[in-house]
């Protein structure tokens, strides 16, 4: 049967063809900036004479050197920051998407998103306002016994995973909403008549059922906190700093720049270990979408 | 599968960079290759474009910058955007090292960063005959401290300054010295500066060490000491200019900064104090890069700021140091009190301990280490 040749053709090529704008946007952005990244980690030299390339496999163990300690605080910030956002997150989404009205879900996700009409950088100052040692929040903290009546809020942990679960919280806010958007509350109704308590449907019915949108919200929280370097810097002290700010220094302050490249590398690689560990861990149909199961 | 996957994308990327192995000698960072150039000079028009740090004249309607624009035609954009020596090198590296500015005309930089971006190739070197309004007015104290640059071939003084602490007089009206920076009463409170030359020098003077004659083993000794007062929380943090903002908001209620930086702070109950062992004197000095788009306007600019009236205003907004000759007769004319203030015009009785930037002796290694290791404690 050739007569079908050229349209099964097309039909092979239309999928290549829906791939290709995202395909080339990630080769320009992702590719080829990791193989300069790569090629800038593997050279030796010293910045007044140049750094040339000579396959330097040492660099890679040197930046991690004594890092140790600021690796495992990133991993911590960046956890932390993530299960406050996903506490904070989940039960908000849930009453916007399920118990408020139509009209009102609209206000309330404006209510969400509206904090991003401002930058990053300004909000993340604000904070440094509204924490500062002679601050009204900082003096109810210290009425209330929460911070010790010597003691300070800006340039503490607290301060630093404040500011990331803050910032990222938008992030896990709005796949969730998706997530529970999409929910048939006749599924739950369904539970109930089956005897199901409210917590047993909603462990058994609701949760796994936005699963996909935890799972995108965790990614989408944990991996922006990880690298960012800006919170640190304005909400901490130097006993606060993340890999971020390392890498910030190799590359602006010592211009020691394959160290900074061999360290954005590794860095990078863990992070894709730990996501492909957590993928694993919460299976992929969780991340995918139960659609699959629907075709069957 | 994956993981085959996974295998293969690294092998095409280690080959890859085999082949950029064999094929190319480029070198990242050494300089420019570009020959240096000579700043142009010739008809002052279109648009000028300033790099300069925060508080270094007065931008505003009736400032300096609006009357050199009523005066030649060319419109100026003026960026505030130097905050620290090293981050601005860091960021602006990459585009000099192409032979480019980003749009730059001048920057001001301290003399020590501007001697290594001369070394470099970054620079464009100043002709005498364009520069004559500077020549003719450059204080004496300025021609002869100018170690880096002593003839003035590719930078001019913008302003001079001190390195000394700034306290709040009602929280810690007894800090005197570099020294009581590190008393545990003021635990969390104090700030210091994320520029090596000034913070590291000031700690070692405290401590006896004429930083001249110090060693490459003085200058870790100090940062070790450094290290633990971070250790401690008694070091709240390393910053750049915003030091000031610290000690507006009455978080730190000592930091070492800048002499000229009261505007900033703005706050009458935190003043400047020389450290009883003594200061740092610098000079920020302002450079043509390579690259830049209108070296005519630029020179004329300095020029302009040369001229003994405009750097009156200059000096009267700004508060460090005037590097021009004929400033204070103006001003005592028009603001007695602004010609009695040492911190404008110091004279040799208050600036007698004060000494200017060292770098760390040694070779470019050593200079590195030591480098490394302060970082080490600014950024964790």
């Amino acid at each position: 049967m050739r007569s079908g040749s050229p349209r099964s053709l097309r039909r092979r090529l239309v999928p290549y063809g829906l791939l290709g704008p995202g395909a080339i946007w990630l080769v320009l952005f992702f590719v080829v900036p990791m193989y300069f990244l790569g090629e800038l980690a593997l050279r030796s030299g010293s910045f007044t004479e140049g750094f040339t390339f000579t396959w330097e496999w040492a660099n890679f163990p040197d930046a991690l050197d004594g890092r140790g300690g600021q690796i495992f605080r990133t991993f911590t910030y960046a956890g932390i920051a993530t299960v406050l956002a996903l506490l904070i997150a989940y039960p908000l989404a849930y009453a916007i998407a399920i118990r408020a009205s139509r009209r009102w879900r609209m206000v309330l996700l404006f209510a969400v998103i509206a904090p991003f009409f401002t930058t990053y950088l300004i909000r993340t100052i604000a904070w440094k306002t509204i924490l500062s040692d002679s601050s009204p929040i900082v003096d109810v903290l210290q009425t209330l016994t929460l911070v010790p009546d010597d003691g300070r809020v800006l340039a503490t942990s607290g301060a630093v995973i404040a500011g990331l679960t803050y910032n990222f919280l938008p992030f896990m806010i709005l796949p969730i909403y998706a997530s529970l958007e999409r929910l048939d509350l006749r599924l739950i109704e369904a539970a109930k008549d089956l005897y199901a308590s409210t917590r047993q449907a909603f462990v058994r019915v609701t949760l796994p059922l936005t699963a996909p949108g935890i799972v995108a919200g965790v990614l989408l929280t944990f991996i922006p906190a990880f690298g960012d370097y800006v919170n640190a810097y304005l909400l901490g002290s130097p006993n606060q700093a993340m890999i971020g700010n390392k890498i910030q220094s190799l590359y602006l302050n010592e211009r020691n720049y394959p160290d900074a490249a061999a360290l954005s590398f590794l860095m990078m690689a863990a992070i894709l270990i730990v996501v492909f560990i957590y993928i694993r861990a919460a299976g992929t149909e969780a991340f995918m979408g139960d659609d699959e199961e629907a075709k069957t | 599968m994956v993981l085959r996957k996974i295998v293969i994308a690294l092998g095409l990327l280690l080959a890859t960079l085999g082949l950029a192995a064999c094929g190319g000698d480029d070198t990242v960072g050494g300089g420019s290759d570009e020959e240096v150039k000579t700043a142009e000079s010739g008809p002052v028009e279109g648009k000028l474009t300033i790099s300069n740090w925060p508080g270094y004249i007065d931008p505003g309607k009736n400032g300096s910058v609006t009357e050199f624009e009523d005066e030649t035609g060319v419109t100026v954009k003026y960026i505030e955007d130097v905050n620290s020596n090293t981050t601005f090198f860091g960021k602006m590296q990459p585009l000099l090292d192409q032979g480019e500015s980003g749009g730059r005309d001048i920057f001001v930089v301290t003399d020590w960063m501007a001697a290594q971006m001369y070394n470099l190739g970054y620079l464009q070197e100043l002709n005498p005959d364009d520069i004559g309004t500077v020549l003719e007015n450059l204080a004496p104290q300025f021609e002869s401290e100018g170690q880096y640059d002593p003839e003035h071939k590719f930078s001019i003084p913008w302003q001079g300054g001190m390195t000394g602490i700034w306290v709040n007089t009602s929280e810690a009206d007894e800090i005197t010295s570099i020294n009581d920076l590190f008393d545990p009463k003021y635990k969390g409170q104090v700030t210091m500066l994320d520029e090596m030359r000034d913070t590291v020098p000031l700690v070692m003077r405290a401590d006896g060490i004429a930083t001249e004659d110090a060693t490459k083993e003085d200058w870790l000794a100090a940062i070790d000491k450094l290290e633990k007062a971070v250790d401690s929380g008694q070091i709240r943090r390393f910053t750049g200019n915003e030091y000031t903002e610290d000690l507006t908001s009455g978080n730190a209620v000592a930091s070492i900064g800048w002499s000229g930086d009261a505007y900033l702070i703005g706050r009458d109950d935190v003043e400047w104090r020389r450290p009883e062992e003594g200061c740092n004197l610098w000079f920020d000095m302002a450079v043509i890069p390579a690259g830049a788009p209108n070296p005519p306007a630029a020179l004329e600019f300095l020029n302009f700021a040369y001229r003994p009236e405009v750097q009156a205003d200059i000096a009267a907004f700004v508060n460090y140091v005037t590097p021009v000759a004929g400033v204070k007769e103006i001003l005592a004319k028009r603001d007695p009190k602004l010609a009695e203030n040492p911190l404008i015009f110091p004279d040799e009785e208050f600036t007698a301990d004060c000494a200017p930037f060292t770098e760390p002796p040694g070779e470019d290694a050593d200079v590195q280490e030591v480098t490394e290791a302060f970082q080490e404690i600014v950024s964790g």
